[in-house]
């Protein structure tokens, strides 16, 4: 993976093998990218921008390739977002996550679709790429980190970077049937992630193995001095005891038989391999969802003001006066989907409206926390399903069922299961779960702040019974490299 | 009556090393978008770290003001579309601002008050989009600078009393080095509001005025705003709420959007940034960075250094003058404060502000100044000396290594002093002035003066004056003075141990018209003439010290009440010249009575700093006329008080020292031992008799340059008395004559009829403002005019009247012809270097100005 010829062969394989998946908005390894990449001790002892003296470089700590979710900065590569605003943009800079696995070993081959700045569930909300289910090319990837979540589905890379605003990561692991990280906000510094909800969203990780998921993010995670929101997870992830109640919802919800049939599998699962189950009722998860779009649609509105045409990203071809530069910026390169939410947030957060929603929204997330504290006070960690439904079909795909497909509002609110997390800034985890009607199934554990090491416990777990499984049209590296090639 | 409210919003740019959130160069002068990051310039992705200086700096001046500091203060977004806003949301404090209820105590006009602060707030700057033609250019250089907003309750009533609190508050933030003030670049920057409402009715509708980069455009602006706002009131109208532009190619504002059109800033807070903790290092920090402010040090200094208002408003304007005061007299604790103000205020100042520099910049050190001055003090230089020494201290550059005794060394400047050194130049003198000679030794006493400066022109200046002129009279007269002690009596209260060594005193004689220099003609009228027979009169005189040398100068042939500009100029000049020359002890000026306080007054602005005694006199009936009159007394009396007093201007009349300022002559009838009147000084509190002048610049001007300036500071003055039933009218009638200043004697401590009707002074007052005319206002009941006492006296400072406190009328005035002619010499160009006068140079406007801040 070091060598220049190796890499050109792997940037082949992905080419070739994501010709139908889509994952990929950019397939590339970039010099000057790649120049700290092994070159640099231990992150974590040395932070970005100091590298020891004479001592010899230890070995590489993650020497994998890595795909990245276009919505974080890589130096030389673009950021795109998703959207035709910043078709164009290359970034000057790297996040911090990346540039920390650059700085253990990693070399990024890329940067994956998404739906324009992380909104949407399906990473269909773009005009620059089109990312399919690689399970089944008529369905959804999830979104919004499809792209991500597909290329590790298809075998494309073991690990890929997506963020996390209200199940992003989760979601589309779920319908691919990989894992996905959404770690403890703030433990993972933001530096470099697009902005679209801050307070909510998180850099995480998708891969096709538990452990790798727990080593990357625990390369990328601690205190950066660019993100004063950042922090250290404490040493021993808030608890020195092992996993031992597992809650789980009961009563109707609104789960489709598939899900709620494997919800019910993954808890007997866990009760096999001697966790204790117990019952716990979330009351707040029938407001998690407008809570949750208030304050992601206000701060997006505030965070995409920037996008106006003046120093970079799409600019129209004419206009009379700088006001009319940035008003023809906006309403030509944002998406439907981008609009609707910058007018949602503009207009919760007007003055005489705000207390209504805005400043109600918050107090309903000051309750999600507080009832979650009280339950994690009788169980260690959550089990709980991600999503209602199994991927669902592609709105472009044919021969999909009719009665599977979502619109958009549904979409919307069957987010209930995986914003709790985002609300309540704590740590949850996708796991595959399964197979249903040849689509994959997956299950989210979510522990209080810091736990991620002993959700990477349950996750490992639940691996002996319940393993990951890759399509029959993916093919790994080695296996491609032993084949010979594309040929 | 209307009542106005005005609030003011000011921006200080603080004086970061770098941004307020990202690691770039915080400052001026870089080329365009050097300055920049992906932070800073709002690329996606990246987040703002604060930086802990620019806090630190804001909690200081929220400390200075006074304000609650909040122990978490918290950071808010404020939404609004602008090009030269790189995010289009400016990171600001909207729920917990880190400094609030405030205050700043304001001293404007005799008038104090203490204006509250709403808050203190952390922001950062935007970019600056430049038009250019049909491009608009954006430079993103000041984009992230920190921004400290102040704003203040509407506490504030006029213009004139806003830019008062904002140059106080540009003090401040310059004395504790947190911003440099510059209003043209942008680092302090002021939006006011205003609202205007029937007295009693409380706050009006609210009118934002924005684009006020200058103290002046608030000033205008502002009074523009209120009146507007007065006239739609007064014709029944209602004022909308709106944001106005100041328009300063127009002087007037414009309607820039409508409370419809209002921006929503849809605040809400910022989640990139945790909340900041003023912790208790922090605040140790905080308190650390304290300075004594420049209130307290003005206070201080006047308690201190006994200085006079303008004195200590001239040191304390910036901090490194106070300090370059206060290290030079630790320096040299023996130094004349006054001597150490005169100087900065004049010579160094002028030598700054040719290069540019300040002082610290300079190469005037503290220990440097103070070196020259206690040269200067013991008599080893002379002034003219001291300010070449100044002149090539300044030429040597920013980093001359010269001290000032190495540049008077190397140049052989130190005085002469030494006999054997002084008697060559005497002799040659003497030789070729035979004839001068021969009178003195024939016991003439006038030509002494002349030889002694014969000596003075041979030396170059240096020659210690008491040493060359005993050398001379004992060259000539053979023998050595005489050393005796002063008379036992000495005329006038003021009358101390003079400062300087003793010496034989050359007393030069003024004769400046009046009966005192006249003669009673054969049909009994007494009529102006020259002091023909004064050195006669005193020759033999047995009170006045021997050896007292005269020097008789006769400016001319009039009454005083006949004394037209030409007349003082001669006598301005001529009092400069001897002056400048030094060959005098002290200079009498015998003078009418009428009139004196009048010109005593003028003599005092122009020469407050003299080095010796200037002493006016007067008598009503001529000197021919013997002892019968008290004009010869009181030239005996003024004599003496020239050779023995202290420097400064007196005034010398009926055996007693009078200030030269609000002297006021009183004619009663005549008594029986022959008094007809006597002199008063009224309000005497605070008076002096020397102090800085208010307007050097004139002594280095010609005789017609200062007529000229003169005549046309006087066509545009004019004094009214108010009385019952004056109508306003007529003030108007004398402005479209040309008058801008008026001094108004009007009422008590400052009261007037403003009633609505066609007598009162309201609509003068009114109109004179928009035309730039000014009112200066003075009592007829001895009040020291404050307007604090009456709501009449309020009005009046409302509509720009200024108080003149204490000054009398004559006082007043001459200090306003006084004022104008600084004010016209300096804005020439100053001094001798260009030698006119003519003030096709400036605006009306700043000449204005100038006026202004001479009289406040
Ligand atoms: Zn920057």
């Amino acid at each position: 993976m070091t060598d220049t010829e190796s890499l050109e062969e792997y940037l082949a394989f992905i080419r070739h093998q994501d010709r139908e998946t889509g994952s990929f908005l950019e397939i590339a390894v970039r010099p000057g990218a790649a120049g700290a990449a092994g070159a640099t001790g231990d992150p974590a002892e040395h932070p970005a921008g100091e590298s020891p003296e004479g001592s010899p470089p230890p070995p590489p700590r993650l020497p994998l390739p890595l795909a990245v979710k276009d919505n974080i900065a890589v130096r030389g590569y673009r950021l795109t977002c998703g959207s035709s605003m910043l078709e164009n943009l290359v970034s000057p800079y790297t996040a911090t996550a990346v540039e920390r696995l650059e700085r253990a070993g990693a070399r990024v081959v890329g940067k994956t679709n998404l739906d324009e700045f992380g909104m949407g569930s399906a990473t269909e909300n773009t005009p620059l790429g089109r990312t399919v289910n690689p399970w089944n090319h008529d369905f959804v990837a999830g979104g919004s980190s499809g792209g991500s979540a597909a290329a590790v589905a298809q075998q494309l890379v073991p690990v890929a970077l997506g963020s996390d605003t209200g199940g992003s990561i989760r979601q589309p692991a779920a319908f691919c049937g990989v894992y996905g990280l959404k770690p403890t906000y703030g433990t993972v510094s933001r530096y470099g992630l697009v902005a679209y909800a801050s307070s909510l969203e998180v850099i995480g990780v998708l891969g096709a193995d538990i452990g790798t998921v727990a080593r990357t993010y625990r390369l990328m995670s601690g205190v950066d001095g660019m993100d004063h929101s950042s922090v250290d997870p404490p040493p021993d992830g808030g608890s020195p005891d092992p996993v031992r109640t597992v809650g789980v919802l009961r009563g109707d919800l609104g789960l489709t038989p598939e899900v709620a049939r494997n919800y019910a599998e993954t808890e007997q699962v866990l009760q096999a391999r001697g966790y204790r189950i117990k019952p716990v009722e979330l009351t707040t998860l029938e407001y998690v969802v407008p809570a949750y779009y208030t304050i992601a649609t206000a701060e997006a509105s505030a965070n995409l003001a920037r996008y106006n045409g003046v120093r970079y990203g799409y600019r129209p071809d004419y206009a009379e006066n700088p006001e009319e530069l940035v008003r023809k910026a906006r309403s030509e390169a944002f998406g439907r989907e981008v609009k609707l939410r910058i007018l949602l947030g503009t207009y919760v957060l007007r003055s005489g409206f705000q207390d209504q929603y805005y400043t109600q929204a918050q107090k309903i997330r000051t309750l999600i926390r507080r009832e979650l504290e009280q339950i994690y006070r009788e169980v260690d960690v959550i089990l709980m399903p991600v999503f209602p439904t199994q991927a669902f079909p592609r709105a472009d795909a044919e021969g999909a069922p009719a009665f599977a497909r979502l619109d958009e509002f549904q979409q919307k609110v069957a987010d209930r299961f995986t914003c709790t997390a985002n609300l309540a800034a704590l740590p949850a985890l996708t796991v595959p779960t399964g197979l249903a009607r040849g689509l994959p199934l997956g299950m989210q554990l979510m522990g209080p702040a810091f736990s991620e090491e002993r959700l990477f416990a349950v996750a490992e777990d639940l691996a002996r019974e319940m393993p990951i499984q890759f399509p029959r049209s993916s093919i790994s590296w080695p296996e491609w490299r032993a084949a010979g090639g594309g040929s | 009556m209307y009542r106005s409210f005005v609030g003011l919003e000011i921006h200080v740019q603080l004086l970061t090393q770098t941004k307020i959130f990202c690691g770039c160069r915080a400052g001026f002068g870089d080329e365009p978008n050097t300055n920049v990051c992906p932070v800073c310039m709002g690329y996606p992705g990246v987040l703002p770290t604060l930086n802990g200086e620019a806090i630190e700096m804001a909690y200081t001046v929220a400390r200075a003001l006074n304000c609650e500091l909040t122990p978490e203060c918290s950071f808010d977004r404020k939404n609004y579309f602008y090009p030269d806003l790189p995010k289009n949301y400016q990171i600001s404090q909207y729920h917990a601002p880190l400094g609030r209820q405030g205050y700043l105590d304001l001293e404007f006009r005799k008038k104090k008050k203490r204006v509250r602060i709403h808050q203190i707030h952390l922001e950062e700057d935007a970019g600056k989009m430049i038009h250019a033609g049909d491009m608009s250019l954006l430079d993103y250089n000041r984009t992230g600078t920190p921004l400290l907003e102040i704003v203040t309750e509407p506490d504030l009533e006029i213009g004139e009393e806003a830019e008062a609190l904002l140059q106080e508050l540009r003090r401040i933030v310059r004395y504790l080095g947190v911003c440099d003030g510059n209003m043209e670049e942008g680092s302090l920057r002021c939006d006011a509001n205003v609202s205007v409402n029937l007295e009693g009715a409380g706050l009006g509708s609210k009118v934002e005025i924005k684009n006020l980069n200058s103290s002046r455009f608030v000033r205008k602006a502002l009074n523009f705003e209120i009146e507007r706002q007065e006239e739609i009131l007064e014709r029944g109208g209602t004022v909308a709420q709106e944001t106005r532009l100041w328009n300063e190619n127009r002087d007037q504002s414009e309607s820039m959007r409508t409370k419809e059109s209002a921006h929503d800033y849809r605040y809400f807070p910022e989640p990139d940034l945790p909340h900041f903790h003023a912790d208790a290092a922090f605040l140790r920090n905080v308190e650390e960075r304290q300075v004594e402010l420049p209130a307290e040090r003005r206070a201080r200094f006047q308690e201190e250094w006994k200085l006079s208002v303008p004195q200590t408003e001239f040191l304390c304007d910036e901090k490194e003058t106070a300090d370059c005061f206060e290290l030079v007299l630790a320096e040299e604790p023996e130094l004349d404060p006054e001597m150490v103000v005169t100087w900065l205020a004049g010579d160094v100042r002028k030598q700054l502000n040719r290069r540019g520099w300040s002082l610290t910049e300079s190469p005037l050190t503290p220990p440097r100044l103070a070196q020259l001055l206690r040269l200067l003090a013991e008599g080893t230089i002379h002034g003219k000396i001291a300010k070449q020494t100044l002149e090539l201290l300044f030429e040597g550059g920013r980093n001359s290594s010269l001290d000032p005794i190495e540049i008077i060394e190397e140049q052989g400047w130190k005085q002469i002093a030494h006999r054997s050194e002084l008697e060559p130049f005497i002799l040659s003198v003497i030789e070729q002035h035979e004839g001068a000679a021969e009178q003195v030794r024939q016991g003439e006493s006038k030509p002494v003066g002349f030889l002694m400066g014969q000596v003075m022109k041979a030396t170059e200046g240096r020659a210690e004056p008491a040493a060359a002129q005993a050398l001379l009279q004992e060259l000539l007269l053979g023998a050595p003075p005489a050393r005796e002690p002063r008379p036992e009596s000495r005329a006038g209260s003021e009358a101390t141990a003079p400062r300087r060594s003793p010496r034989i005193p050359t007393i030069q004689v003024l004769s400046f018209g009046g009966a005192i220099a006249g003669h009673r003609r054969e049909d009994g009228l007494v009529e102006p003439g020259d002091l023909v027979s004064l050195g006669e009169l005193f020759r033999q005189d047995p009170d006045l010290p021997e050896q007292i040398v005269f020097e008789e100068i006769r400016l001319g042939r009039f009454l005083s009440e006949e004394i037209t500009p030409a007349d003082w100029s001669a006598l301005l000049t001529r009092l400069a010249s001897t002056l400048e020359e030094r060959s005098v002890q002290g200079i009498v000026v015998a003078h009418g009575t009428d009139t004196l306080a009048y010109t005593a007054g003028l003599v005092y602005w122009f020469f407050a700093d003299t080095s010796v005694p200037i002493v006016l006199t007067a008598g009503a009936v001529p000197t021919d006329e013997g002892e019968r009159g008290e004009s010869v007394a009181n030239l005996r009396r003024a004599v003496q008080v020239a050779a023995g007093a202290e420097a400064g201007i007196h005034v010398v009349y009926g055996g007693e020292d009078f200030m030269p300022v609000n002297l006021r002559f009183e004619r009663i009838a005549p008594s029986p031992e022959g008094e007809t009147g006597s002199f008063r000084t009224w309000n005497p509190v605070g008076l002096r008799r020397r102090g800085a002048a208010l307007a050097p610049t004139a002594r280095s001007v010609t005789r017609e340059v200062l007529t000229a300036v003169l005549e046309s500071a006087l066509r545009r003055t004019f004094v009214v008395r108010v009385f019952p039933g004056m109508p306003g009218e007529t003030l108007i009638a004398l402005m479209d004559a040309g008058i801008r200043y008026f001094i108004l004697e009007i009422y008590d401590t400052g009261t007037a009829n403003l009633r609505e009707t066609p007598f009162s002074l309201r609509k003068a007052l009114v109109r004179g403002r928009e035309r730039g005319v000014s009112f200066f206002c003075t009592s007829q009941q001895e009040g020291v005019v404050d307007f604090s006492g009456y709501v009449t006296a309020h009005e009046l400072w409302r509509n720009g009247a200024i108080p003149m406190g204490g000054l009398t009328t004559e006082s007043a005035f001459t200090r306003l012809v006084a004022a104008q002619v600084e004010a016209a010499l300096v804005g020439a160009g100053g001094s001798s270097d260009s030698g006119a006068g003519d003030r096709g140079y400036q605006s009306e406007e700043e000449f204005r100005e100038r006026v202004l801040h001479l009289m406040t």
